[in-house]
């Protein structure tokens, strides 16, 4: 068991230095910062003192090293637009997001489920079809279509909400119906394919031959079973909707990091595009274990597999 | 066989079929209390089906007629609720692969303890304690320790015994098992069979044994009936049926079933093969194959007729118990 | 020198338990020695993990063992997937257990006979057809059948289609794992009785792997029992099935259901397979072994001749220790 867990935090942490890198390395090759906040007409001297300052004239390995040795004392930098540190600019930006994705998630998490396994049980009936059409629908079209949609209907049409901007409750809502259909539209596909194979087990048919209800088969034996590789697909969601994140908050024009991150790209801010890059390994390894380590408690022929 | 009256279940003229295609094309059967009886049949006989049929587990996509009667009640018009109470505890099934026929992430003791308390009534402590008896009763050792372990980690001939187990929870009158010894090891299967039979006649109740092996039926079972193509072709008790076998097809199974003792003889196997649902021949189902079929044998299906007494037969050159008193030796 | 010798040969899996713990070491064949002449059948029986299979697959060459030999024609095999070794399948061919498993599903019969011809190239164009007409024929298929796919035939014309194909270069050794077990008892007479015939007509060497005892005396003239690894008991099927001399095989036979045969007292062992894993000290049975005896515990009894038409590995069948005391029947 501890094991278990010991490998897969090895394996996160390795991961996460492996993303950072891999921006860092990226970032910095694809164009001089200087060039962007300076802008392309800049006096040279300006241009090499900006260098200087932001310690760009260092060689790589230097410049990467130096990095890290920042993050392990907490320091990530500071921003080349405003000059405030970078950490307390991302930390700042992040309660909008997650006003956004936790009810996302809670919402494709009501949505997706049910509507899966309501289709699994009515298989290859219309109700089954109607629901696995939408849930097509769901994925294909691209957030940000969904999102003009429904500010077009519900903001421009109806003006029963606004169209964008940060206040009061009523603004979150469209971004996160926004946010939350493309998930529960993958979370019932995959739920009704994992029911389907539920249903078909041979212990389905001989918990009912114990005389079990059809209600309580499928309450306590179906239904729970299917939900163990679910799991699996929230964990991924997380992940899914962190970049979902950032277009949907471009469309509602909503001060999460999904904006802050939008921003930095385009002034070449690097240290905040970092640092968030960091923040979202982070958070996406970690979601990805917790599942892992849900699984493994869920489904105990996992940890025997691992055991033996 | 019991008179009517006492019979524990009655099937006439069972018919399942799905989407126009007949699996189970008229069958009559019958199980008296406290009977062990063994259907035997190969692949695409319909034996499952019948009893899956019998206990309502087919889904919506059968179609069944004709009448099934357990002490009296039609099952086949039994509500869903009282179907639900009639399974487990009148008539308990056990399945052919036990380690997936039970859940793979629930504890075996709690499934079983599941069946005590939904039939017996019983709170949690009394199900356990129950159940734990229950794996000392089925010769499952270190029944305490056993109870909270998972499927996978128990063999195949533990998990059936954990099945049974989990059958005699509701202490049913009829216990049906659909081939349970196919997926063992052959040492293990003679343990579960001694086992069933040791229960049967302690717990007084019927028994169904569902096979492709003659030989395991002959163990266990006082009455054997042969299925064919959707239909009983041969029904009659143990003795009878493997010493003077009246359908051509039972003996052609018999010839076909390598002996164990006596002279090494070739094996006689049965030309042609099972028909499918959607080719079923005119008449006689197994006339294609019959080494004694003539015209009249595909004309009509033959009813199932008594031959002797207490042994019927679906045949046409099967002769009726008159006519057998003329023929016997001197 | 024999058509195929194994001389103790030994199989060692390693399981892997994660990266930070040594693998475990099973022995899954643990020193099997016997020979394999030209139109002699060598059958080998057992249970799940007592290496039969694992065993076939290193007479083939399949795999190669950690110790002990294997020759064929009296040189050493060469190993798996060399170019020597690629030559030699004209050689020896094997046959499995599942036949939908073992032929392409998208293509017709016709070609897969055909590919061994092809490969090797055994032959001219027409000659292949013509061969391939002449196996089809062999085995009892029709000629039109040439061009069904695998799923339009019964399973037993897929077994025979795969034999046909195992025959197509010609081979003088041909070793069956399980050929028939996934077949019904009519077809598994069918594709045995054809098995046997085209043994006698091509003089073949034959290994059949089998649990089933009963298929064994039919078909085998030496029979090996396998338990756990290790051959326990060597002879003609008469002397192994009808004076066994070791206790497993007593149990296996008497663990036998044949039909007819009714309640008779049998020793039916308790217990369950050990997993080779765990392997028990000394003779590995004798956990389970009514009549065991300290010795047994302690050491490996080795596979001594105790007739001309029987060997055993048991230290009580030769008398090497004397039996216990009092032991009430099993």
């Amino acid at each position: 068991m501890v094991r278990f867990i010991l490998f897969r935090l090895m394996r996160a942490t390795l991961t996460v230095v492996l993303v950072v890198s891999f921006a860092f390395c990226i970032l910095r090759l694809a164009g001089d910062p200087s060039q962007v906040v300076l802008g392309p007409n800049a006096p040279p001297d300006a241009v090499a003192a900006f260098r200087q300052a932001w310690g760009l004239q260092r060689p790589l390995y230097l410049q990467y090293l130096l990095y890290w040795n920042g993050i392990l004392h907490g320091n990530f930098g500071n921003s080349m637009l405003d000059g405030r540190p970078v950490l307390a600019v991302v930390l700042s930006h992040i309660p909008a997001t997650l006003e956004i994705m936790g009810p996302a998630l809670l919402l494709s998490i009501a949505i997706g489920i049910p509507g899966g396994a309501f289709a699994a049980l009515r298989r290859d009936t219309a109700t089954d079809r109607a629901v696995m059409a939408l849930s097509v629908a769901g994925f294909t079209v691209p957030s940000f279509v969904l999102g003009l949609g429904l500010v077009l209907v519900f903001a421009v049409l109806l003006h029963w909400l606004p169209a964008g901007g940060r206040e009061g409750w009523s603004s979150a809502i469209l971004p996160v119906m926004t946010l939350g259909f493309g998930g529960a539209a993958v979370l019932a596909r995959f739920t009704r394919s994992a029911m389907a194979e539920v249903m078909g087990q041979p212990y389905i048919r001989a918990a009912s031959a114990k005389g079990l209800p059809w209600r309580t088969v499928v309450q306590w034996h179906a239904l729970p079973n299917a939900l163990i590789p679910t799991v699996t697909v929230i964990g991924f969601m997380v992940g899914a909707m962190l970049a979902g994140a950032v277009v949907v908050e471009s469309v509602f024009s909503w001060p999460g990091l999904g904006r802050l991150l939008v921003v930095a790209v385009g002034s070449r801010d690097v240290a905040v595009v970092q640092c968030i890059l960091f923040l979202v390994a982070v958070t996406m390894v970690t979601a990805n274990l917790v599942v892992d380590l849900l699984y493994g408690w869920l489904d105990p022929r996992i940890l025997a597999d691992a055991r033996r | 066989m019991a008179e009517p009256a006492a019979r524990l279940i009655d099937i006439r003229g069972l018919r399942v079929a799905f989407g126009g295609m007949e699996v189970v094309r008229g069958l009559d059967f019958s199980i008296g209390p406290g009977e062990a009886v063994g259907l035997v049949g190969e692949s695409g006989s319909g034996k499952s089906v019948t009893w899956l049929a019998v206990t309502r587990l087919l889904g919506p996509a059968a179609d069944i007629s004709g009448s099934v009667l357990l002490a009296g009640e039609d099952l086949l018009r039994a509500s869903p609720a009282r179907m639900d109470h009639i399974r487990g505890r009148r008539i308990a099934m056990i399945f052919q692969d036990p380690a997936s026929a039970l859940n793979p992430v629930r504890r075996v003791g709690k499934q079983v303890a599941e069946a005590l308390r939904l039939h017996r009534g019983m709170d949690a402590a009394a199900a356990r304690a129950e159940t734990i008896r229950l794996f000392d009763l089925v010769g499952l050792p270190d029944a305490a320790w056993r109870f909270g372990a998972y499927p996978h980690e128990l063999s195949g001939g533990q998990n059936q015994r954990v099945m049974i187990a989990m059958a005699l929870a509701g202490r049913p009158d009829l216990l049906v098992a659909d081939e349970p010894t196919t997926a063992l090891d052959a040492t293990i299967q003679a343990q579960i069979l001694d086992l069933l039979d040791r229960l049967r006649a302690e717990f007084g109740m019927a028994l169904l044994l569902i096979t492709h092996d003659l030989g395991v039926v002959s163990r266990v079972c006082d009455r054997i009936a042969v299925m064919y193509a959707g239909t009983i072709v041969e029904a009659a008790p143990a003795d009878r049926l493997f010493r003077t076998a009246a359908h051509p097809y039972t003996r052609g199974l018999l010839g076909a079933s390598p002996p164990l003792h006596g002279p090494r003889r070739r094996l006689t196997a049965i030309p042609g093969r099972v028909p499918e649902p959607f080719d079923m021949p005119p008449g006689c189902p197994f006339a294609p194959r019959c080494p004694e079929a003539e015209a009249a044998c595909t004309h009509a299906r033959p009813p199932l007729a008594p031959c002797a007494p207490d042994h019927v037969a679906a045949c046409l050159h099967v002769p009726s118990p008159n006519r057998v008193m003329a023929h016997e030796p001197a | 020198m024999s058509l195929l010798e194994l001389s103790g040969v030994v199989r060692r899996f390693r399981v892997r338990r994660g990266p930070l713990r040594a693998p475990l070491i099973v022995e899954a064949v643990a020193g099997v020695s016997f020979t394999v002449e030209r139109g002699r059948t060598l059958a080998i029986i057992g249970e799940s993990g007592c290496g039969k299979s694992t065993t076939g697959r290193m007479a083939l060459g399949m795999e190669a063992p950690d110790a002990g030999e294997v020759r064929f024609e009296g040189a050493p095999m060469p190993p798996p997937g060399s170019a020597a070794w690629r030559r030699m399948r004209t050689r020896m061919q094997m046959v499995f257990q599942d036949p939908l498993g073992a032929l392409d599903k998208r293509l017709p019969i016709g070609r897969q006979i055909g590919e061994p011809l092809d490969i090797h190239r055994i032959g001219t164009p027409t000659e292949r057809r013509d061969r391939v007409a002449a196996l089809l024929d062999a085995v009892r298929l029709r000629p039109d059948q040439a061009h069904h796919y695998p799923h339009e035939l019964s399973g037993g014309q897929r077994q025979r289609a795969v034999l046909a194909r195992a025959l197509a270069s010609d081979p003088v050794l041909l070793v069956c794992d399980e050929p028939v077990s996934a077949l019904d008892v009519s077809t598994q007479a069918q594709v045995v009785n054809l098995l046997i015939d085209l043994q006698a007509e091509r003089y073949l060497a034959l290994v059949f792997i089998s649990h089933d005892l009963k298929l064994v005396r039919q078909i085998g003239e030496r029979v090996l029992v396998m338990y756990l690894g290790r051959v326990v008991e060597e002879g003609t099927p008469e002397a192994v099935l009808h004076a066994p001399a070791h206790p497993y095989t007593r149990a296996l036979v008497s663990a036998i259901p044949e039909p007819g045969e009714r309640r008779v007292p049998r020793a039916v062992i308790g217990g369950e397979i050990p997993d080779p894993s765990a392997r028990p000290s000394g003779c590995p049975f004798h956990p389970r072994c009514p009549i065991a005896v300290p010795l047994c515990r302690v050491e490996l009894p080795p596979l001594k001749p105790l007739s001309a038409s029987q060997s055993v590995a048991c230290h009580l069948a030769h008398g090497d220790a004397a039996p216990p005391r009092v032991r009430a029947a099993a």
